[in-house]
């Protein structure tokens, strides 16, 4: 308990960092006035724009103002939308978990089998085709796959639809896509905490006693290598996460990855920020899940 | 790893199917992807999501396109001129005076009745409060004088002669006054109401608008059960819906795409011209060479136009020496569909100018805001170097340019193209009078500026054409603005319906219709 | 670890040679080593030599011979052996001028992160205290953004260009160095010899550069390597959000996003440079692997 309150605490400087981050980020240069005027405005009606908005306080007082907004909950107003910034992305966030667990679940259902298999195959031509695999799942752009995928599965052989968030088969393609560099990550990692499992004690005491391999491999190895894994499920958070912005403009997917890139290129700052903390507190709150499940698993680590 | 095994997979498919057909162009698009339906529904595509139903706070052309079906203006913009839409009739009463009468029987889609009150309300807000982004559009607006249930007059500030083509664009469908009043804006926002041939149903941001006909339109009976506006951001993707018959309507249609598109069995490509003409703005005072008239004749002559309409557009474009094209108030249309090019005479004129060793320029030019905006600026570039003028160019993110822009921190050259929403000359040209023009490039023709002074405030139409259509023989000759070709929008449409698309890139889905 | 023990026990006259002959035998061994090896060589000398041996000049256009196809396809020539773009430019060219700046950037941005990875990791290991914390906070604060959206932000705001590109991606990558030449630090710092050190009045300075950097070294260059493949996808992400590399500089990220429009109709203009980045990162991938196995056995299977 007293670990959890222990790290709890060290988010409280994180998060006024990550503030004080995106603010001057967001509100350094960009000028969101000549972006929401037309190429005809006059300078006077930028100028009252300007004003209105609150863009010709000095910075220090426009963070000041942000800042005890957002303790009361209050993240402004969307520019694009006109309403309550985190109202908008709330709406999108059920869109983007979904996509993000469905390629979680696409990278565990490829990584797990294959980490295994490659552990135990080690060195073998399978061994070396598989992690070759995960360092090209590694070296393909995302966007670039996404698209291909579209190109094969939805327009030459028609079995995916192309885009858009209707039915579980929408979601197929794009977890593919985003789960894929994921799954190569996993690969690697499992394979190599297979192999350090696998030269082990105990593991070496379960074979000497006569149980045949593979029992030795489901019941101690991998329930010894599943502990790293969760682990690396959420340090992927933030490259999940990251992810989505790509993944969902390709296949217009409507979460908060679309949401926050056309954010980002019409200075929408309230969404930006908003969008900003929201998802630092998911990755921040997962790690210190993934810290606490590791615990649970791994009976030999002792709160501190 | 399956992935990988895909990834394989799928290049080896491209390289396979690449190299067994001639050119690869119709490897993917075998078979009949697109199923023939006489759905009511109708699915459009568009590029971006819309912004807001409120229509005094935005500017964006997609939005409108979809307000159009939920909404009405008091006069309508057709391609035979304005007809009346909301109002029953209406005239000029004096300079300042514009008297209407509103048709009977119109209700909003909740039931309430549609009044003169109503008028008063939408207008009024959008002339008087200055936050709303087209409040510059209609400050105009004095005030609206409610004579009756059905009767009211506007009066103008200054004499308005197009005065009713503000009236029928963006920023003008009329508003229901009790609804909002008693409902608040948050309540319109989410469930707006309008008097439109279509009722809203739903908006999921970044994926679709849904509307629903309106059982009790004043008009004509809506034509489809259903219409929906997806957003889908990825060119391809957006073409991808198209062949497989995701979407009826596909806008903004790569040109690279119109022949894989055309040879697919049932879908097909349609063009219509917009109002957006590509343009060089030039600094025509200072230090610098552009300042010289004889230099921005030599850049004009120097860009072969057609080539790149031809090339990088396929064709989906006009060349045009005026920014004010048919479909406009005041269009002159000897100045368009003709260009000037001829590289010699550039040559020549650069020495006359007396940079006969050649010259380095400037230009600013966005990248990704305009079709093939960075390729055509390249391709000048390339054009401007085989007289000797060497351009340094700068390609700029687009928020990055619209702020450079509006700091008017451009230096010799930058590429952009205007909307005009108006259909009248006095929008296209606005930026070419003294006081806009202070600091972007610096026209100032006192001749010009007479005509366009006199013209904006001119009733009578005929002679307001006249000084219009003189005003760009100086305007095509000064080369304040160097214009080049006017763009096409480029759809992709599924072979079920006919779709004749509009210059001001509206949908009004009722013109769309099943074969 | 027994690698380098046993090196030190030896008392063969030149170490350093017989380490090396065994590392270049193992490399031998190593198939993949050996081809990560090879693909960045080759990468290197395409970068190097650029202007000699690209046929074309990369931003030459020519609208005549627009979307010509590979040489071995109906209607490509050998003139352009990968075939021409949109604008008639020579795909090879491009490719082969494209590989200076998405190494360049690689290289670059990986210099920048690792200068301040280690300055902060060093400060925050090895002074510990108020300095620990505010690094480590900063670190965490950078890790809970996604780095995409991270440079997203930054590359709006700023604007997209070379130096910028090259300092986010630095100003983002840091942390991992930090974070693991700080754990170093920790670890080394405790150790007798360096506690004895100390006791007898050693310079911070001294200890630093003496005995902690060279247990750091290793860990760095792998971390070095892997992270100039990350970099190179990276930065191909950014081309696709419009804020990557902008023209007239070329970087393969930005031709393949740029070709992405015309896979379904010239797909050799996305496809050359797509495979120069699979293979170049791959490559490098396996660079860094083989280096971890062979200079930081800690990390080793």
């Amino acid at each position: 308990m007293k670990y959890l309150i222990q790290n709890l605490l060290k988010t409280i400087p994180v998060f006024i960092l990550i503030s004080l981050i995106v603010f001057v980020l967001v509100r350094v240069t960009g000028d969101p006035v000549s972006l929401l005027l037309p190429e005809t405005a006059t300078d006077a009606e930028r100028e009252s724009l300007r004003e209105s908005l609150g863009f010709n306080d000095p910075l220090y007082m426009q963070y000041l103002h942000y800042m005890s907004d957002v303790v009361r909950g209050d993240f402004g107003e969307s520019l694009r939308y006109n309403t309550d910034a985190l109202a908008i992305i709330l709406e999108r966030l059920p869109a983007t978990l979904e996509l993000a667990i469905a390629s979680m679940i696409v990278a565990i259902l490829i990584a797990i089998p294959l980490g295994i298999l490659s552990a135990m195959k080690r060195n073998t031509f399978l061994d070396l085709f598989i992690t070759g695999g995960a360092v090209l799942g590694k070296a393909m752009p995302s966007f670039w796959l996404g698209i291909m995928l579209i190109l094969l599965l939805s327009v030459v052989f028609q079995i995916f639809p192309v885009s858009g968030r209707d039915s579980l088969m929408h979601l197929v393609l794009p977890a593919i896509t985003l789960g894929t560099g994921i799954a190569a990550e996993m690969t690697r990692l499992i394979r190599s905490s297979m192999l350090e499992i696998l030269g082990q004690d105990f593991v070496r005491t379960a074979r000497s006693k006569g149980l045949r391999e593979a029992v030795v491999v489901n019941i101690h190895a991998f329930r010894n290598a599943l502990i790293p894994v969760v682990t690396i499920m959420a340090l992927q958070t933030s490259t999940l996460i990251g992810g989505t912005l790509i993944t969902e403009t390709v296949f217009a997917w409507p979460g908060m990855g679309q949401l926050l890139v056309q954010a980002v290129n019409l200075r929408d700052m309230a969404v930006v920020q908003a969008a900003t903390f929201l998802i630092a507190f998911f990755v921040i709150l997962s790690n210190l899940l993934a810290d606490l499940l590791y615990r649970l698993l791994d009976p030999r680590i002792k709160y501190n | 790893m399956k992935k990988s095994f895909m990834t394989v997979l799928i290049i080896l498919a491209l390289v396979l199917s690449a190299c067994s057909s001639k050119s690869g162009t119709s490897s993917e698009t075998k078979g009949e992807p697109v199923e023939n339906s006489d759905s009511k529904t109708l699915i459009v595509a568009n590029g971006t999501d819309m912004v807001t139903f409120d229509i005094h706070d935005h500017n964006t052309t997609s939005s409108e396109a979809i307000h159009v079906n939920m909404f009405n203006y008091l006069v309508r913009n057709t391609p035979d001129g304005l007809v009346s839409d909301l109002a029953e009739s209406f005239e000029t009463v004096d300079e300042l005076t514009w008297s209407f009468k509103l048709k009977e029987g119109v209700t909003f889609h909740n039931g309430d009745p549609l009044t003169a009150e109503d008028v008063k309300f939408t207008l009024d807000r959008v002339a008087k409060d200055d936050t709303l982004l087209e409040h510059g559009n209609y400050k105009q607006i004095k005030e609206v004088v409610v004579k009756s249930d059905l009767e009211f007059d506007i009066i103008t500030e200054n004499p308005e002669p197009a005065f009713l083509n503000r009236l029928s664009r963006l920023g003008s469908s009329i508003l229901p006054k009790n609804y909002i009043e008693t409902e608040g804006w948050e309540v319109f926002l989410e469930s707006p109401v309008g008097t439109g041939p279509y009722k809203f149903k739903e908006w999921k941001k970044d994926d679709r608008v849904v509307l629903v006909k309106n059982d009790n339109y004043f008009g004509d009976a809506p034509k489809w059960d259903e219409v929906i506006f997806r957003s889908i951001p990825e060119d391809s993707t957006r073409v991808s819906e198209l062949l497989t018959g995701g979407v009826d309507i596909a806008v903004n249609i790569p040109p690279t795409d119109i022949e894989r598109i055309e040879s697919t069995d049932g879908v097909g490509i349609v063009k219509s011209p917009t109002q957006r003409v590509m343009m060089l703005g030039a600094r025509t005072k200072g230090d610098g060479p552009t300042a010289d008239p004889r230099i921005r004749e030599a850049i004009d002559l120097a860009i072969d136009k057609q080539a790149i309409v031809d090339s990088l557009l396929d064709g989906a474009g006009t060349v045009t020496r005026t920014r004010v094209t048919p479909g406009n108030v005041g269009a002159n249309e000897s100045l368009y569909g003709v260009s000037l090019y001829d590289q010699d005479r550039a040559r020549e004129l650069i020495a006359e100018a007396g940079y006969a060793d050649g010259l380095t320029l400037k230009m600013q030019s966005p990248n990704g805001r305009y079709l093939k905006d960075k390729e055509s600026a390249e391709l000048m570039v390339a054009m401007l170097a085989e007289v000797g003028i060497t351009v340094e160019l700068e390609l700029l993110e687009w928020s990055t340019f619209a702020t450079r822009y509006a700091e008017k921190s451009f230096n010799d050259l930058f590429f952009i193209a205007y909307g005009n929403s108006m259909f009248d000359a006095s929008l296209a040209l606005d930026r070419l009078k003294k006081e806009n023009a202070a600091g972007e490039t610096d026209y100032d023709n006192p001749e010009t500026e007479s005509l366009l002074v006199a013209a904006e405030k001119n009733m009578n139409p005929e002679e307001r054409v006249q000084q219009y259509q003189q005003a760009q023989e100086l305007i095509a000759e000064d080369r304040p603005q160097i214009y080049l070709y006017q763009l096409d929008s480029i759809y992709g449409i599924n072979e079920r319906i006919n779709f004749t698309p509009r210059l001001d890139e509206m949908f009004y889905v009722d013109e769309i219709t099943l074969k | 670890m027994n690698v380098v023990i046993e090196e030190k026990v030896t008392s063969n006259p030149n170490p350093v040679t017989k380490r090396m002959k065994k590392q270049a035998f193992r490399l031998l061994k190593s198939k993949t080593g050996m081809l990560g090896i090879i693909i960045v060589f080759f990468v290197t000398l395409m970068a190097v030599f650029a202007p000699v041996l690209a046929p074309f000049d990369p931003a030459k256009t020519n609208v005549v011979s627009r979307l010509l196809p590979p040489f071995w396809m109906e209607g490509g020539t050998t003139e352009y052996l990968l075939g021409t773009d949109n604008l008639g430019r020579d795909i090879l060219s491009r490719i082969i001028y494209g590989s200076r700046i998405s190494l360049m950037v690689g290289i670059a941005a990986v210099i920048v992160a690792g200068a301040i990875g280690m300055i902060l990791g060093l400060i925050a290991g090895y002074y510990g205290k108020i300095f620990d914390f505010i690094i480590m906070r900063t670190v965490d604060s950078i890790l809970a953004i996604p780095t995409i959206l991270f440079m997203l932000i930054v590359l709006a705001v700023l604007g997209p260009s070379i130096p910028t590109l090259i300092l986010v991606l630095g100003g983002t990558s840091w942390v991992t160095y930090a974070r693991m030449v700080r754990s170093e630090t920790l670890s080394v710092k405790e150790r007798d010899y360096v506690r004895s050190a100390k006791a007898i009045g050693a310079k911070d300075f001294r200890i630093i550069t003496k005995y902690i950097l060279p247990n750091v070294i290793s860990s760095f260059i792998v971390i070095a390597t892997l992270n100039v493949a990350t970099i190179i996808i990276l930065e191909a992400s950014l081309s696709f959000l419009g804020l990557g590399i902008q023209p007239p500089d070329v970087s393969w990220g930005l031709m393949l996003s740029d070709g992405r429009q015309y896979i379904a109709t010239s797909w050799w203009v996305a496809t050359f440079p797509g495979l120069a980045i699979t293979i170049t990162v791959l490559g490098v991938i396996f660079l860094g692997d083989w280096l971890r196995d062979e200079l930081d056995p800690k990390m080793k299977d």
